[in-house]
């Protein structure tokens, strides 16, 4: 060995160290940047109905007070000190999960759709006639089910982590509503959604939770609901009933906006808010007390029924009161159906509609158009104290906006008329819209007092508060935390050390490569010179998605970069293959072999070329042109059947590619025939599920269908396993006669290369065929998993990585190895594109994610989801093995006498640093762009939904690597293991 | 690691017989070039086209894109904005009759008259005692070829853009179809009028990269800022700033103008430098 390679061992534990900085950095940053629950502690009490400032001083005694009061007391304490009596005693929320807004208020004035008119006659007749008001309450990203929750209880927008943890509920520990509620002694029925038992486990008297497990079930989640109803409708012993219908958000993730299922489903709670509104609202009954209905959904969905990021169509959710009686009646269809709001904004409205303190986190403010009935005293009284509130929270983080600046007994009117220009930083612009409202409101009560007040001055003191309110509101919302800047320091230089580590050791590894290269290659000394190009732009890549994450559409529209890079790749490569065509057909023989190479690689790029631009059109993606024709829609308008035939034809090609790529493997055709046969085996069990449970969506989730698709993932994970177990022993060996053979043919130097080289060949077969079971296992899997219009993009995908494999291993010197696993590596990039993710939420199969599972598993459903959405960068991470046996790196082994570990070291080095090291620079850049945007408009809708992609792609290359790894090294010792003992049995017969 | 450009000339002293090539003149250029190569490399240089003819012949070009953008703006009142696939197809019938006026005129009177040497005549070195009526049979004939490129030029042009990522649909292929002509003009009609089909010619120009003399450089540099141009013009495509010319193939052709402006600058400095250093040589 000489002294500038570096060891094995060393190699080793250098990657491993910036492995352990990387994820140590990351999780660093990830939590310092995402808060996990960016909130006051603490529940609101009592001191909310008296002005801020004042009484911090007594908050703890208060809230000892507190502690000694019955619930009853507390309700009554309440009601003297809001002065603003109850409207109401009852309330039932009833969320539709996923409904749109526009489905029953329409869009920009335009009432919705006939049909969709049609299928809700009752709710519309309530809008119409004024007895209910409807509000778009627009939702904040991410738009999934249990923040959106969370943010109407607590009207707060939660960390963007919520969403990671919206498969593995936690109970909200945070000032909320439904807290409220149980300190003043309501009872509680929830039926529906089992997310409300998770988020607050022991609240209700009563509940029956359904699991949103069974995505494709849309009739039965809803009966279960609906079949207490009655029941619980004819009770008095609740206060607050909570139902959660689940069935609409399924039809959507089924069939989309337009399923033919949604008329009927906007029926059904039609029926329902009939059913509420007759029996209880409507029926003024004493006893029960007043009743009002609030349905709301919690966020709406895509026309193609996902939902997850911010685009209108899913933030668009609705608020209907149904209920209030509005003293200015609303005759007016349109002015009922108009009004725009924020989420949160429900849950101030719904406190102050019953005389409980506002949650402490709130950010929302109330809904006017709710509050026409009280009078005008009550009216400016819940305008202050919602104000009262947000100057709380506002408080809470500037903390010079306190400073007694007006003292406990009242305001000092030190601003004149009150009315006074705000300007100069936003302490200053809300402190001066705080006394603007106040003193407005103190004179207006002052002349109200001697008989003179105006309709003016009223009108002025609610737009006064209204300014606050929204000014704050703004500004909190925006500003969801400060961010630790040593944790986030910390994360981002550790993650640059490792990014560096891994950069010096690709270069090291390069260097001692290149060196060999040369001496086994003397004669072309201006080689560098000639390779520069395609190298340089594999590195200008690097540059250019680095650059593009800056920009939110490039982020958004990242497909399109991926494909135009491979592509004017695979166009640069192609040159390469043109210039080393010789032009002449020569009839030496030299020149015949290299023009039959040239033009093999030619065809082999065409392919590559052809099957991209597929790839590419077979689902538009991205964000802004979703709407745009591609393959997958033209195929879904085509009809099931044809979608179905493709899928099986994909089936069937995949395994006849496979049998193809398995017997150009000559050297053992039993092993061959084994591994053929359990292929086929598991293929035909996976055609059979398709073509037995796939085509009707409804019924997927009975026993039989899990079954098999139990029965595939156990045939396919034993027989992987027992593949790569067993293949390395089962691999024939011929140590002694070829080693004889060779001791008669070559010199003595030769034969001692050749017992470190001896292994090879069977180490070169082993990772093969191991390479290859792992790929044709993983598509399999993917067949079943993903959505059938899929299937042919798989099909593809692994054209793609057997052609570039045959590519490669014509190519031999020609390209450096770094350079082809980096196009591999980007190659799987623009596969994951082609699968239809994008880096909005909204794309992630939630679908799939339960095939095979017959119980509710968070662990094996998220695995499952994650299978499905990297099945593209871990397919090629997983043909690195095979990518390892057919590279030809022999001219890398004969120069020097080889080391066993350094020939271990020179298979393994680029095929998983490489990866690691592109990862690494993205991870890196990424987490910079991600600081830099954090004050950019779109940093929660579009660069953090980015920001978890990278960072799981960045678990799926560790375990990707990892497994490649393992493999190689599992398969490299068990050779050497065997081949020793063969020499020495060879030897101890000679 | 293997340089079939250096390789070339021992191959060929290898004494094989051209197989292919069904035209005369293939066979012509091959035997003579083999022979003649050599000796005429040291009197090629210092007899390329000079600065001036250089800057006459892009100015010709460059007046041909700026008449068609005129026509398209004052006589039609269109642009490339408005109307893409009429524009286009004025700029590419425009240029490409520029070209064909090039190669009738410049190449007539400069390339192929016996005294002046290029490319062109290189090739043809037997024929330069032929006649002027032959050598205008050839003119024609490169005209030809030039003519017979445009629609080649476009498919393979037409082919790199979508494979690249252009829109594939009916309402598409005027646009792409026009855009591809106009690529076609700039990248292979000057190439083909030239070079014919000899394809170690094309291979060294653009796969290699490596022109020889100013008629190369004056084809190779502007072919390949045409295209560098047109590769980054796609870039702002997928921006969300929803501009009218983000559109396939707009700013591509933008690009590629643009590209090819840059690049026949760069292709007349090449050209003064290189009269330059000629004049020091000759000196």
């Amino acid at each position: 060995m000489t002294s500038t390679t570096t060891s094995f061992t060393k190699f080793t534990f250098f990657t491993v160290a910036a492995l352990v900085f990387q994820i140590t950095g990351l999780s660093l940053f990830v939590f310092g940047f995402f808060p996990v629950k960016p909130a006051l502690s603490g529940v609101s009490g009592w001191e909310s109905f008296f002005a801020p400032g004042c009484h911090s001083v007594e908050n703890q005694s208060q809230t000892q007070m507190e502690m000694g009061l019955s619930p009853y007391e507390l309700k009554s304490l309440y009601q003297d000190l809001s002065l603003i009596p109850p409207l109401f005693d009852r309330l039932i929320l009833m969320v539709i999960d996923g409904l749109p807004a526009e489905f029953v208020l329409g869009k920009d004035g335009q009432p919705p759709r006939k049909d969709l008119m049609d299928a809700m006659p009752y709710t519309h007749s309530l809008l119409s006639s004024g007895m209910a008001i409807g509000y778009h309450a627009k939702a904040a990203p991410p738009t999934v089910t249990m923040p959106r929750l969370k943010a109407m209880v607590s009207g707060a927008i939660g960390g963007f982590l919520d969403v990671a943890f919206n498969f593995n509920t936690q109970a909200l520990l945070d000032d909320n509503l439904l807290g409220q509620f149980l300190r003043i002694g309501w009872k509680m029925v929830m039926l529906g959604d089992e997310t409300w038992l998770k988020l607050f486990p022991g609240l209700f008297v009563r509940h029956d939770g359904v699991s949103s497990f069974f995505v494709k079930d849309t009739v039965q989640v809803d009966k279960n609901v609906s079949r207490h109803l009655e029941n619980e409708l004819s009770r008095d012993d609740w206060n607050l009933l909570v139902l959660h219908y689940l069935g609409l958000d399924h039809v959507g993730h089924i069939g989309g906006r337009s399923s033919s299922l949604m008329g009927p489903k906007l029926l059904e709670m039609d029926e329902v808010v009939k059913m509420i509104h007759l029996s209880t609202i409507q029926t003024h009954d004493n006893d029960r007390g007043r009743t009002l209905l609030v349905v709301v959904s919690d966020h709406g969905m895509t026309e193609s029924g996902n939902h997850g990021g911010s685009s209108y169509e899913e933030t668009d959710s609705l608020a209907l009161f149904i209920g209030l009686k509005n003293q200015v009646s609303i005759s007016h269809y349109a002015s009922a159906t108009h009004n725009s709001i924020l989420q949160v904004d429900i849950a101030p409205t719904l406190a102050l509609l019953y005389g409980v303190p506002i949650p402490k986190n709130n950010v929302g403010v109330l809904i006017s158009g709710t509050f026409d009935c009280l009078t005008d005293h009550q009216q400016l009284r819940a305008l202050e104290l919602n104000s009262w509130q947000l100057y709380r929270l506002v408080e809470a983080q500037l903390p010079g906006l306190s400073c007694g600046d007006f003292s406990c007994s009242g305001f000092i009117d030190d601003l004149g008329s009150g009315s006074g220009e705000c300007s100069g930083s936003m302490e200053k612009i809300l402190r001066c819209l705080f006394m603007n409202a106040a003193n407005l409101h103190n004179s207006w009560k002052y002349k109200k007092e001697t008989g003179f007040e105006s309709r003016e001055d009223y009108r002025s003191t609610v737009t006064a508060y209204h300014e606050f309110l929204k000014t704050a509101s703004e500004w909190l919302s925006r500003r969801v935390t400060d961010k630790p800047v040593p944790l986030l320091a910390f994360g981002v230089v550790a993650m640059a050390l490792s990014c560096l580590i891994f950069l010096g050791l690709i270069t090291c590894m390069s260097r001692e490569v290149y060196t060999g290269e040369k001496q086994h290659l003397s004669g072309s000394s201006n080689s560098k010179i000639r390779w520069c190009l395609d190298e340089a732009f594999i590195l200008g890549v690097v540059l250019i998605l680095v650059m593009s994450m800056g920009s939110s559409s490039m982020v958004e529209e990242e497909q399109y970069i991926w494909n135009f890079v491979i592509s004017t790749l695979y166009l640069l490569l192609l040159r390469k293959a043109v210039q080393s065509h010789s032009g002449r057909s020569g009839s030496a023989l030299f020149l015949k072999a290299q023009n039959k190479r040239s033009d093999f690689q030619l065809c082999a790029i065409f392919l590559l070329l052809i099957s991209g631009r597929i790839l590419r059109g077979w689902h538009q993606g991205g964000v802004n042109w979703t709407h745009l024709p591609d393959i997958s829609k033209w195929l879904e308008q085509a009809g099931s059947n044809l979608i179905r035939s493709i899928q099986l034809t994909s089936g069937l090609l995949m395994m006849g590619l496979g049998l193809f790529a398995l017997f150009l493997f000559v050297t053992n055709t039993k092993l061959v025939r084994v591994v053929a046969l359990f292929f086929l085996i598991s293929g035909f069990l996976v055609l059979w599920h398709i073509m037995e449970y796939q085509d009707n969506e409804f019924v997927s989730s009975d026993y039989h269908a899990t079954l098999l698709a139990q029965i595939i993932y156990a045939t396919l994970g034993v027989g992987t396993i027992g593949f790569v177990v067993a293949l390395p022993w089962l691999m024939p060996i011929q140590i002694s006669s070829t080693y004889s053979k060779h001791k008669i043919n070559s010199s003595t130097l030769v034969s001692v290369d050749i017992q470190y080289k001896f292994p090879l060949l069977e180490f070169r077969d082993s990772s093969y065929l191991i390479g290859l079971a792992y790929m044709l296992c993983w598509c399999l899997l993917q067949l079943l998993l993903q959505q059938p219009i899929n299937s042919m993009p798989i099909f593809l995908l692994l054209m793609q990585i057997f052609t570039s494999m045959l590519y490669y291993s014509s190519s031999g010197p020609q390209n450096k190895e770094w350079l082809e696993v980096a196009l591999l590596y980007y190659v799987g990039m623009a596969g994951h594109f082609a699968l239809g993710n994008s880096n909005t939420l909204a794309t992630i199969d939630v679908a799939g994610a339960f095939i095979g599972l017959s119980s509710h598993s968070t662990l094996l459903s998220g695995i499952l989801m994650f299978i499905i959405t990297y099945t593209s960068p871990m397919l090629v991470l997983l043909s690195m093995v095979m990518y390892i046996s057919v590279k030809d790196t022999s001219y890398l082994a004969i120069p020097q006498s080889v080391d066993l570990e350094q020939f271990l070291k020179m298979m393994l080095g680029f095929p998983c640093l490489v990866p690691l090291g592109l990862n690494s620079i993205l991870l890196t850049a990424y987490t910079v762009v991600l600081l830099l945007m954090r004050n950019h408009l779109f940093v929660w809708s579009v660069f953090s939904p980015k920001y978890l992609y990278v960072c799981t792609t960045t678990v799926c290359i560790y375990i990707g690597v990892f497994v490649v790894a393992a493999t190689e090294i599992y398969i490299y010792m068990v050779i050497a293991f065997r081949s020793k003992i063969q020499v020495s049995i060879s030897n101890g017969i000679l | 690691m293997l340089e079939p450009s250096g390789r070339e000339p021992a191959v060929q002293n290898h004494g094989t017989e051209p197989t292919h090539g069904g035209r005369d003149e293939g066979k012509e250029k091959k035997q003579k070039k083999s022979s003649i190569a050599k000796a005429s490399n040291a009197e090629n240089s210092s007899q390329s086209l000079s600065a001036l003819q250089v800057f006459s012949i892009h100015m010709i070009c460059g007046l041909g894109l700026a008449i068609a953008l005129w026509m398209a703006h004052n006589l039609y009142s269109i642009n490339v904005i408005s109307d893409p696939s009429c524009t286009l197809r004025l700029i590419w019938v425009s240029l490409s009759l520029s070209l064909d006026f090039v190669v009738l005129f410049f190449l007539y009177e400069f390339v192929c008259s016996p005294s002046s040497d290029c490319r062109e005549s290189n090739r043809h070195t037997s024929l330069q005692l032929v006649s002027t009526q032959s050598s205008t049979v050839l003119v024609l004939e490169s005209c030809g070829r030039g003519i017979l490129a445009l629609p080649v030029g476009a498919l393979v042009n037409a082919l790199g853009a979508i494979v690249l990522g252009a829109p594939v649909g009916i309402e598409y292929l005027p646009k792409t179809i026009n855009w591809s002509l106009l690529m076609s003009s700039f990248m292979f009609v000057p190439a083909a009028s030239v070079f014919g089909s000899s394809s170690s010619h094309w291979q060294r120009i653009f796969a290699h990269t490596k022109p020889n003399e100013s008629l190369e450089y004056m084809i190779c540099i502007p072919a390949h800022g045409a295209l560098i141009g047109a590769w980054f013009g796609a870039w702002p495509m997928p921006l969300d700033w929803e501009r009218p010319w983000q559109d396939w193939p707009i700013c591509v052709t933008y690009g590629a103008i643009t590209g090819y402006l840059v690049a026949m600058v760069v292709s007349l400095g090449f050209a003064l430098v290189h009269g330059g250093r000629q004049h020091l040589k000759r000196d």
